[in-house]
């Protein structure tokens, strides 16, 4: 018995010590790591929109679309409608999520998209953060282009060997876009006067 | 000097990676580039030389039939400090070795050390020792990735902002930094290590005997069947 109660003891003082630590460390390293978080997310929503005059990540407006919920953050310039970015994710991808922002201006074309998120092969899927092929991505219109990869029909060159990374991406893209075409005069009106 | 003994010893004749052959989980996934075998490296030798300076200090008070879970507390901790540090001050490090930093809790290394060298020698030792052994483990992830970073995407970066070497001239094999390549690299590198140490043995006049559960018979490619 009081063996027991000895290891019992020591086990718990052990971890109350451990967990004291951990508290301090964290509440030191909690507000940086916020700020890293909204930083990332801020310069990729500024990536990929056109120049603006207001903050977009202050002006947000949620949708609903597909059983999704989907939030654009809309820039204006001069109090008109500049474009909106979107965060917009596919599971298909070959290594799990692929997860991106995409921007839309005001003449209703795709903007740029930049990649947030990915563990796709290294050397083949992962080129999908290259410039050549996010380029693929800007300046399409947005209703009336095939949104799909060469491949399928469409008018998105995949990559060569990364088909599945490349469709992934392009089904997100269509993703948004839909979701945007559906919403778009609530869009464009969030944050105007 | 005993304390310099114990950190050399890590390095080369105990090498986790080519001698002890221990943490080979990290050791094959995040070595696709020099910069993650770096970052790993130098966060399991914090953890290393913390978790040994703890536990060698407290080896004395545990009971020994609950030391692997305080060990394991003690371990996870250290990890965890360096999880939450990570991902505040270097997010693109953070991003790239991604689960296996929270993993290092289960390192064989570093539990290993733990069990054979920190609960039963005194502070300075298990420092040293902890500082060896993950001296070591740099040097092997280092050497590792590295070869594994040219060969598969003809590039070695050490660092961001400090401009990567490119090496042209040739087509990476991709297939060096997907998972064979990993196999394939250390299979090389450890044979090597083979190669040199019976070399350097036989110079000297010593036979080093060949592993006790290997057929050396037949083969001679190593200096073992000789």
């Amino acid at each position: 018995m009081k063996e027991t109660l000895r290891l019992i003891l020591t086990v718990t003082i052990i971890c109350s010590l451990a967990g004291a630590l951990l508290a301090g460390v964290n509440s030191l390293t909690k507000e940086r790591i916020q700020d890293v978080n909204r930083n990332k997310k801020l310069s990729a929503i500024q990536e990929v929109l056109p120049p603006c005059d207001n903050q977009p990540d202050a002006n947000a407006c949620v949708v609903e679309y597909g059983g999704r919920n989907w939030t654009f953050f809309v820039a204006r310039n001069g109090g008109a409608f500049a474009g909106a970015a979107v965060e917009t994710s596919s599971s298909a991808g070959y290594g799990g999520d692929i997860s991106l922002m995409l921007g839309i201006n005001a003449e209703n074309k795709t903007q740029a998209i930049a990649i947030l998120g990915q563990k796709e092969t290294p050397g083949l899927g992962a080129n999908i953060e290259g410039d050549d092929f996010k380029g693929l991505f800007a300046g399409k219109a947005l209703a009336t282009s095939n949104w799909a990869v060469a491949k399928d029909g469409g008018e998105i060159d995949q990559i060569t060997a990364a088909t599945i990374s490349s469709r992934a991406v392009t089904e997100a893209v269509k993703a948004a876009i839909d979701a945007y075409l559906a919403n778009e005069e609530a869009i464009e009106q969030t944050g105007g006067n | 000097m005993r304390f310099w003994k114990e950190l050399i010893k890590g390095v080369w004749a105990e090498n986790p990676i080519f001698r002890l052959v221990l943490g080979m989980c990290p050791a094959l996934a995040v070595t696709t580039s020099l910069e993650n075998s770096l970052g790993m490296g130098v966060a399991a030798t914090f953890v290393l030389v913390c978790s040994n300076a703890v536990i060698s200090t407290i080896r004395n008070l545990i009971p020994n039939k609950v030391r692997i879970p305080c060990f394991i507390v003690v371990i996870a901790t250290f990890v965890t400090i360096v999880d939450l540090v990570m991902s505040g001050f270097a997010p693109a490090l953070h991003a790239n070795l991604g689960l296996f930093i929270p993993l290092i809790v289960v390192n064989c290394v570093i539990l290993g050390r733990a069990e054979a060298f920190a609960s039963k020698h005194p502070i300075m030792l298990s420092i040293a020792d902890g500082i060896g052994m993950g001296l070591g483990f740099t040097l092997g992830l280092s050497i590792l990735g590295g070869c594994r970073e040219i060969l598969g995407a003809g590039t070695l970066t050490v660092w961001q902002g400090i401009p990567q070497l490119s090496i042209g001239g040739f087509k990476p094999m991709v297939l060096m930094i997907l998972a064979p390549g990993g196999f394939i690299a250390l299979g090389c590198l450890l044979a090597l290590m083979n190669y040199v140490q019976a070399e350097t043995a036989k110079r000297k006049g010593k036979t080093i005997p060949p592993p006790a559960n290997l057929d050396c018979r037949h083969c001679t490619i190593c200096k073992f069947g000789s």
